[in-house]
């Protein structure tokens, strides 16, 4: 049996980019709402503003802290997090303890510039993870167009093992589009790869990037002629339009192929 | 109050993955359960088939073949399960009802090659009320496959010589692949438009000028829908990752 909590929660969850809001729905579900808006908030990359900043800052759970604060490695600094309405405060200073701590700052250095040069606007985070012994590499972009109803999310996580020099991780892409319907698409790709040094690596996940924006390019035509042309002709194979006065007037539908049972 | 939940979960519907519906408006209901009626009412998901007992064809589930929890066939007019004292529609809407089928029939297997359609019709004051239906499901291989519904409600309202036709259609389509290269994609949604119409109806017993200019509507807007979503779907979703990053 799903309690309230739970459906208010995975509403939240499922939400679109830059589009969550349940109060009306729920009013009194709100206040326990915290832990669905920390998940989402968590899970999508959501950016926040420390004061005194115009630098955006990811929450994401690789740079939470046991106290419930998050941490920025670029700025040094942890801070407190209001989900529900995405805001910072309370930001003080933070010195970063990782036996990767150079790594880190390299592949920060680099994956910043490398962002620069492919999202028109992005936030880049770099943390420790996997009990320090690996480093979790995140880019998130949005676009926002409200007043043309569409909606767009590019979400990159990458972890890097300094031993082993490999990387891998997952690419995820999310568009909403709301004019007088709703379309939705959202794609999953995984990469990997492997180089000796940061620039390496940050070089190898642009070429995996560029790639898979290739392919996506790609799939957005075959999905056209391949999948939606095998629902729905754009005209019968006679490529005339249906003589309407010929199968409603005095003919059965037998005699022009119609008629069938067909699944 | 109420005005403004109802208002508040179709705004919620409109954002969630159209992929979910189904799934979102129970939990909304398990939320405001006095919503339900409205909503069901209001929401368009993915046609549900049923095989006609009598006929053995398929046919399509909707609010308007529905009584309790039965639903009556457009090719033997009987309800499944049987109920006692169903309404059915009069023998003239029927005739035209009949004659509505063949011709869909026929216009579903020129434009869809395959799928399932079903129209229903009941009479008003001063015209007729139907829906047409039509639904084809599509897997290129293991690894791709899609799904379309379509749901055209139509008001008909007798003035003389012409007709006034009011056509609300929906289109609801899913899309889905996996390749090693791209990883998972999905690609669903729904879309509505609505068009009136006032038509002269040309002669006929069985209500065949209502048919031809229903067949007209409806062949039209499915064109013109068809058209819209490819470039939605496929070349809006492209500028916006277009929009996000650049090679």
């Amino acid at each position: 049996m799903v309690t309230k909590s739970e459906t208010v929660s995975s509403f939240v969850q499922a939400a679109p980019p830059g589009e969550v809001d349940i109060k009306a729905l729920a009013p009194s579900e709100v206040q326990s709402l915290e832990p669905a808006f920390k998940k989402y908030n968590e899970e999508q990359y959501t950016t926040v503003k420390l004061s005194g900043s115009s630098q955006t800052v990811i929450v994401s759970s690789y740079n939470v802290l046991d106290d419930g604060r998050y941490f920025d490695t670029a700025s040094q600094t942890s801070f407190e997090v209001d989900h529900s309405s995405q805001t910072a405060s309370s930001a003080q200073s933070y010195t970063l303890d990782s036996r990767n701590a150079d790594a880190i700052q390299s592949l920060l250095k680099a994956f910043s510039a490398a962002a620069t040069e492919h999202f028109p606007s992005s936030t880049v985070g770099v943390y420790p993870t996997d009990s320090d012994s690996s480093i979790a590499i995140l880019l998130v972009a949005n676009k926002y167009s409200p007043q043309n109803f569409w909606n767009g999310r590019w979400r990159s996580t990458y972890v890097f093992d300094p031993s082993s020099k490999s990387v891998s991780g997952t690419v995820k892409v999310d568009v909403h589009y709301y004019e007088d319907g709703n379309v939705r698409m959202s794609t999953s790709k995984k990469v990997e790869a492997s180089s000796s040094s940061a620039e390496g690596i940050v070089r190898e996940i642009a070429k995996a990037e560029n790639k898979f924006q290739e392919e996506l390019n790609r799939a957005f035509s075959t999905l056209a002629e391949g999948s939606f042309k095998g629902l729905r002709r754009q005209l019968p194979v006679t490529r005339q339009r249906v003589e309407w006065e010929k199968i409603a007037g005095y003919r059965l539908g037998q005699d022009i192929g119609g008629g069938r049972a067909k699944t | 109050m109420a005005d403004d939940q109802f208002d508040a979960a179709l705004d919620l519907l409109r954002r969630l993955n159209p992929k979910h519906t189904t799934q979102n408006v129970s939990h909304i209901c398990s939320l405001v359960p006095s919503l339900e009626e409205e909503l069901l009412a209001s929401v368009d998901q993915p046609l549900e088939v049923r095989r006609c007992k009598k006929t053995g064809r398929d046919y399509l589930l909707c609010d308007y073949n529905r009584d309790g929890d039965s639903y009556r066939s457009p090719w033997s007019n009987e309800f499944e399960p049987e109920i006692e004292g169903a309404e059915v529609p009069t023998e003239k809407v029927r005739k035209m009802e009949i004659k509505a089928n063949e011709a869909f029939d026929v216009y579903r297997e020129l434009y869809y090659e395959g799928g399932i359609s079903s129209v229903y019709f009941w009479s008003l004051d001063d015209g007729f009320a139907g829906v047409v239906l039509l639904k084809k499901s599509s897997s290129t291989s293991s690894r791709a496959s899609g799904v379309w519904d379509s749901i055209h409600v139509l008001e008909v309202q007798d003035r003389g010589r012409l007709a006034h036709y009011k056509l609300t259609s929906t289109v609801i389509l899913n899309l889905g692949s996996q390749a090693e290269a791209l990883g998972e994609m999905d690609l669903s949604g729904n879309m509505t438009r609505q068009v009136t119409a006032d038509l002269a109806v040309d002669g006929g017993a069985e209500g065949e000028g209502h048919v031809i200019n229903v067949g007209k509507m409806v062949e039209d807007m499915e064109s013109k829908m068809r058209n819209l979503l490819q470039e939605v779907y496929f070349g809006k979703a492209k500028d916006v990752v277009g929009d996000l990053r650049s090679k």
